[in-house]
């Protein structure tokens, strides 16, 4: 308990680091803007308690905001991601069901369970955060441009991170 | 009661995740917008020992410090021209005339965060309250326009960015001095758009467009572009886009202006509203 406490504490510090002090700078054309740190959503142990997993998810939020001045964004779109993580697990489980114990990861259910996991929390989680940010529906096509190609550079370094993990 | 305690039970996630998305929804509608951006300034002062490390790493140590003293030397000579115009105006009047004082004053800064993004974005200067930096003053690089100051601390001020959307500028056409409204739509950090001029004002690609000062933000005849291409939109009027002249990919040294005489311009105008 102590230990997984202790490792995950320092996931979500390393997370919000390579957030903060990386991916917050890279700044493609003003369209893509990756956000890795919903990676700690993803991690989280299966049986985790919702209200804990929605709890955490409001304090990763709160962080990043601070870090990137824009109260509330990141706030609210984590905690819907933390929402909607339940019911997108139930959806792609395995046919023989979760296992106790282990965390979602690609080594234990495969690379596609994987990728149509993260794929949907980190699409959720975009959408909401990059409408919260124009906050109109003025432009709607662009936003969903600038969603889908966020959504796949967040993508690219989330499995690029998972896959580093699997090879430790 | 038995009800209510089962009904808590089973929709307790439900009650948790609304909670706290209406906590994170309250920050989003108190806290974003141009009024009480003093929040963000706040919440910068928290993290900004990592962000000046981060802004330290990226400069180059060797350029520095002659571009310092290039940027002090610029706003020396600036608010010496404005007293000496004071000087040349005021020969037939009285010492104590307060009719011709200077009437902006700059103060130089380095940029030492910055975004372009984001829908809404701001830059943060290392000069604040102390070097007399206020909020409304603006802000321009060299000669082109970059921003509006929105919040100061002690030594730091918050700007919000010509690339916001909430930013509006007053702009005319330099060669024949129609003026519309100027903002950013949101797309290319390198293009505006200015509306409200007439369709038939004549229009050439290349056109220069400048600050108009009616706003008392910004000094009259700031360079803010030029025309890129234009369209009509709507029965009566242009869409022009016009091309940046600030890089506000490579913000770095600003210039903060003060107009000590907008209180006295807004004082007058607030009479005949």
């Amino acid at each position: 308990m102590i230990n997984s406490v202790l490792r995950f504490g320092l996931i979500f510090i390393l997370l919000i680091l390579l957030q903060v002090l990386l991916f917050n700078n890279i700044q493609f054309s003003g369209y893509v803007n990756p956000y890795v740190y919903i990676m700690f959503i993803l991690l989280l142990p299966i049986e985790i308690p919702s209200w804990l997993l929605l709890l955490l998810s409001f304090a990763t939020g709160l962080i990043i905001d601070f870090f990137s001045g824009s109260p509330g964004m990141h706030t609210f779109s984590t905690v819907l991601a933390g929402f909607a993580r339940p019911y997108v697990l139930r959806l792609v489980a395995p046919r023989d069901g979760y296992e106790t114990g282990p965390d979602p990861s690609m080594m234990i259910y495969g690379f596609r369970w994987f990728l149509s996991y993260a794929l949907l929390i980190v699409l959720i989680h975009h959408f909401t955060l990059f409408y919260i940010e124009v906050f109109r529906f003025a432009d709607f096509f662009r936003t969903m441009l600038r969603v889908l190609l966020s959504t796949i550079f967040s993508m690219a370094f989330i499995l690029l991170i998972e896959y580093y993990r699997k090879g430790k | 009661m038995r009800n209510l305690l089962n009904f808590l039970a089973r929709y307790n996630n439900l009650i948790i995740f609304l909670l706290l998305e209406g906590i994170a929804f309250y920050m989003l509608t108190n806290g974003n917008s141009y009024q009480n951006s003093r929040l963000v300034n706040g919440v910068r002062g928290v993290t900004f020992g990592i962000e000046k490390k981060i802004y330290n790493t990226k400069s180059y140590l060797s350029l520095r410090e002659i571009n310092e003293g290039l940027a002090a030397e610029n706003v020396a000579l600036k608010n010496s021209i404005g007293q000496l115009v004071k000087k040349e105006n005021s020969v037939f009047f009285s010492v104590n005339d307060s009719i011709h004082k200077q009437q902006y004053l700059h103060t130089s800064g380095e940029v030492i965060e910055n975004s372009i993004n984001r829908q809404k974005n701001f830059f943060t200067i290392n000069r604040g309250e102390d070097q007399g930096i206020k909020v409304d003053m603006s802000v321009v690089t060299s000669n082109s326009v970059a921003g509006v100051v929105v919040g100061c601390s002690k030594n730091y001020s918050v700007a919000m960015s010509l690339l916001n959307l909430d930013f509006k500028l007053s702009a005319r056409i330099k060669s024949n001095g129609y003026y519309g409204s100027l903002s950013w739509d949101g797309r290319d950090y390198r293009y505006a758009v200015l509306s409200e001029i007439p369709q038939h004002v004549l229009v050439n690609v290349g056109d220069t467009i400048e600050t108009t000062g009616y706003s008392a933000i910004f000094p009259e005849g700031v360079m803010v572009g030029t025309v890129r291409d234009y369209e009509k939109y709507g029965g009566d009027f242009y869409k022009i886009s016009v091309s940046l002249a600030t890089d506000f990919k490579k913000l770095h040294f600003v210039d903060a202006i003060g107009n000590l005489k907008k209180t006295e311009q807004l004082q007058l105008e607030k009479l005949f509203r």
